[in-house]
């Protein structure tokens, strides 16, 4: 008997022109983990809100099929009603906690159960070993990291005892060490209690292991496939079933662990040519950094670091969280002046923030691009007329580059990829090739390894305000631990990416 | 420790009044000079930003007063006949405003103490039930104030990074992006209250904010304080009729130090505690 049932689901918001669920089928049995996956703007977080109710009882619109969620149908029980049996954690951490202290947080589902007060003092402390927060337990929420606030949000789901827990790319707005935390969070619940989790997340190398169910949805249409077939076929799916499929290895391994039996099988590779490091062809000196210091208060951000970015180089930037990135690249784009030392730049750079969303806030994507010259609005044509925060995150990460450092010649981005889908980092990764082909320097600051070895030709490292390595991502990437590709962890040599290891 | 937030409460109320029925100069000094007292021990090592706001406050009022108002007697000097701002400036009426400004100046910091004291939670736990939406309702739109400054900013260095600036003309440009991040946050809130069952008939509480001595303490010298501040009548200070204000009343006098004893309860265990140590 299946815990949540999709019957023929279909589903049109108020005043949309496109379904933005189509005939979806789909049941969760009982202690199964089912990844949703899909390009942003796919229709996950509908689906996941059909799975409470919240779609269509707070949403309105056109709602055709039904979905039986621990044995209530959600047309005619209100999320309120099916908040007790699904827990459900939302994408924005600071968006869904109503008061001011850890504890009350995770005693407000309960409350609203009215359960008995020994009952969910007794539930408190156990959510809270569960979750490992005993250390947050008397902090305020306003003083909690991205990552503590959606563990905090997941325990208190937990609280009310739900038969599946929902959770919404609970670590996207997040950074990846915070985003490893929650996830790890979330695979011990399913581990330790068998909880049955409906999960959309873009990292999928991450829970691959785990997954019962891929589900995959396209435009509203959802696949709903064992994890081998869902991905064989294609989308998001980890590096080394990219590597298996090359090698045809079968059954396909989901993670490294399956991987390395197949791995032994392979011809002992030889180490990888030094990547093309191809200095010549690289442009002028566009910046030089000299001797830089910064601190914040008593605290030192960035430590006597010398730098010199090349045109048509694209360069990633990686460290821990507080390494002193985004210090370096806001210094480098003089918003912060050096209180030792000194950037030289004769060219105009641009700093590209985290959170792009902030950078647009006009009525039409025309608007936001008033005064940019024609060659920087010509990709934008067809979504002129678009409210710019109607776009998908991908689409509203271009835009916002575009406002902000079109024409700048030295680009500096601060975690570009955080949230994006696999197909719209490689547009991104597409589009900075380009802008590097025309002479810029680009500097990203970024934690997704994948990602970097793919689309940066120079690695540096950094660590408490210094860089301590800097070479191509073949070099320097593939003898770390922390800063490895899943090829570089398997195969070894210098490899970084499933297509370009030898069989 | 005051943990009780009706103590809080009744503090609040009786600070305000005396911050505003009197406006005495030298009862508002005090009563900052209280006011800060109680805030330092309390805040926990916590910033609060709204200080600049109390200042700005208190500052505006003088430019106003002393700028529009033609009253008065003390000529500071004439401006020639500059429209609205021409005419006699006189010391009057920069003393009125600043008595204003030293009245909204106390509210913030009043405020400022009983947004780190009490903690949302606690005040609703201490609701009657039948006030428990309305006060969930309230202390959402409390948890929206600094985060709606926190997007004000944040919407602020975005325009800076595209070379617009950020001066007061732009203001209106930032209300638009401003309202509707709050919207779309007020529409997340609501999802989320729906999904975590708020609003189901049955209800219980989690917390019970017991009352301790100091709590207990507190609320009787506030009420204490308030009679004596609302039930005494005094001529209120001002700055037209009479420059030089009056020495305090001492009802008054006696008033704002009832309203110490937060501050004086956290001394006097902070000592206990030394006596212990030693």
């Amino acid at each position: 008997m299946p815990l949540i049932t999709l019957d023929g689901v279909s589903y049109r918001y108020p005043e949309a022109e496109r379904p933005a669920l189509v005939d979806v089928s789909a049941a969760v049995e009982p202690g199964q983990v089912i990844l949703l996956r899909g390009p942003s703007g796919s229709g996950k977080s509908t689906l996941l809100r059909c799975l409470n109710g919240l779609v269509p009882h707070s949403t309105g619109g056109e709602f055709g099929g039904r979905v039986i969620a621990c044995g209530l149908d959600t047309r005619t029980h209100a999320p309120r009603e099916l908040g007790a049996r699904i827990g459900f954690v939302f994408q924005h951490p600071d968006a869904q906690f109503v008061l001011d202290d850890v504890e009350a947080e995770l005693a407000f589902g309960m409350e609203n159960l009215g359960l008995a007060g020994p009952l969910m003092r007794k539930r408190v402390e156990e959510v809270i070993d569960q979750v490992g927060i005993n250390h947050l337990r008397r902090r305020r929420i306003d003083t909690l990291s991205g990552g503590e606030r959606q563990r905090v949000a997941i325990a208190a789901a937990l609280a009310v005892h739900p038969q599946a827990l929902v959770l919404d790319e609970p670590t996207s707005q997040l950074d990846p060490q915070a985003a490893e935390d929650v996830l790890q969070v979330v695979m011990r619940l399913v581990a330790e209690l068998g909880m049955t989790t409906v999960i959309a997340e873009h990292r999928v190398e991450r829970i691959a292991p785990f997954v019962d169910r891929i589900w995959t949805l396209d435009a509203g249409v959802l696949k709903d496939q064992g994890p081998r077939t869902a991905l064989t076929e294609g989308g998001a799916r980890p590096p080394v079933v990219d590597l298996a499929l090359r090698a045809g290895w079968t059954p396909i391994p989901l993670g490294l662990r399956d991987a390395r039996v197949y791995a032994q099988r392979l011809p002992k590779p030889p180490p990888c040519p030094p990547p093309d490091f191809r200095e010549p062809g690289w442009g002028p000196v566009l910046c030089r950094v000299e001797n830089l210091d910064y601190r914040y208060g008593a605290v030192p951000a960035v430590r006597g670091l010398t730098l010199s970015l090349r045109g048509g180089q694209i360069t990633a930037l990686m460290g821990r969280n507080g390494s002193g990135k985004t210090t370096l690249l806001k210094l480098i784009a003089g918003l912060l002046r050096p209180q030792h030392g000194a950037v030289r730049a004769d060219v105009r750079a641009a700093y590209v923030p985290q959170d792009a969303d902030a950078l647009l806030f006009s009525a039409t994507v025309e608007d936001e691009l008033r005064g940019q010259p024609p060659a920087v609005a010509a990709p934008f044509q067809r979504w002129l007329h678009r409210y710019p925060r109607d776009l998908s995150s991908g689409e509203r990460q271009q835009l916002a580059i575009a406002v902000v450092a079109a024409q700048a010649d030295v680009l500096l981005l601060d975690e570009p990829t955080r949230g994006l889908d696999p197909l719209v980092k490689k547009a991104l990764s597409a589009f900075l090739r380009i802008r590097a082909a025309a002479g810029a320097a680009i500097v990203i600051a970024t934690h997704d390894v994948e990602w970097a070895a793919r689309t940066a030709e120079r690695i540096l490292l950094m660590a408490e305000g210094e860089i301590y390595a800097d070479g191509p991502p073949g070099a320097v990437l593939s003898d770390s631990l922390v800063f490895a590709t899943q090829i570089s962890k398997l195969v070894g040599g210098g490899w970084l990416l499933p297509e370009q290891v030898p069989l | 420790m005051i943990r009780h937030p009706l103590a809080w409460c009744a503090w609040a109320t009786a600070a305000l009044a005396a911050a505003f029925i009197d406006r005495n100069p030298f009862l508002q000094a005090l009563l900052l000079l209280i006011v800060i007292n109680i805030f330092i021990p309390y805040r926990g090592g916590r910033q609060i930003r709204i200080w600049k706001i109390g200042v700005a406050l208190a500052v505006v009022p003088i430019i106003f007063s002393v700028a529009l108002s033609r009253f008065g007697t003390h000529v500071l000097f004439t401006l020639p006949g500059i429209p609205i701002i021409g005419g006699r400036w006189t010391l009057d009426a920069a003393l009125f405003g600043a008595s204003t400004g030293a009245a909204l100046l106390l509210t913030v910091a009043v405020f400022a103490v009983v947004q780190t004291t009490v903690r949302s939670a606690d005040l609703l736990a201490v609701l009657p039930r039948p006030f428990y939406r309305a006060g969930t309702t309230v202390a959402l739109a409390l948890a929206f104030a600094p985060k709606t400054v926190a997007s004000l900013q944040s919407i602020r260095e975005a325009r800076q990074l595209r070379g617009q600036r950020a001066g007061w003309r732009s203001a209106p440009q930032l209300l638009l992006p401003l309202l509707l991040t709050t919207l779309e946050r007020a529409l997340q809130y609501g999802e989320s209250l729906d999904a975590r069952g708020f609003g189901s008939r049955r209800r219980s509480r989690y917390r019970s904010v017991p009352w301790a001595i100091p709590d207990v303490l507190v609320v009787v010298g506030s009420l204490a304080a308030l009679a004596a501040i609302v039930l005494v009548p005094v001529q209120p200070y001002n700055p037209y009729l009479n420059l030089r204000p009056s020495a305090p009343a001492v009802n008054n006098i006696l008033a704002l130090v009832l309203l110490a004893i937060p501050a004086i309860t956290v001394s006097l265990s902070r000592m206990d505690h030394a006596a212990h140590h030693a």
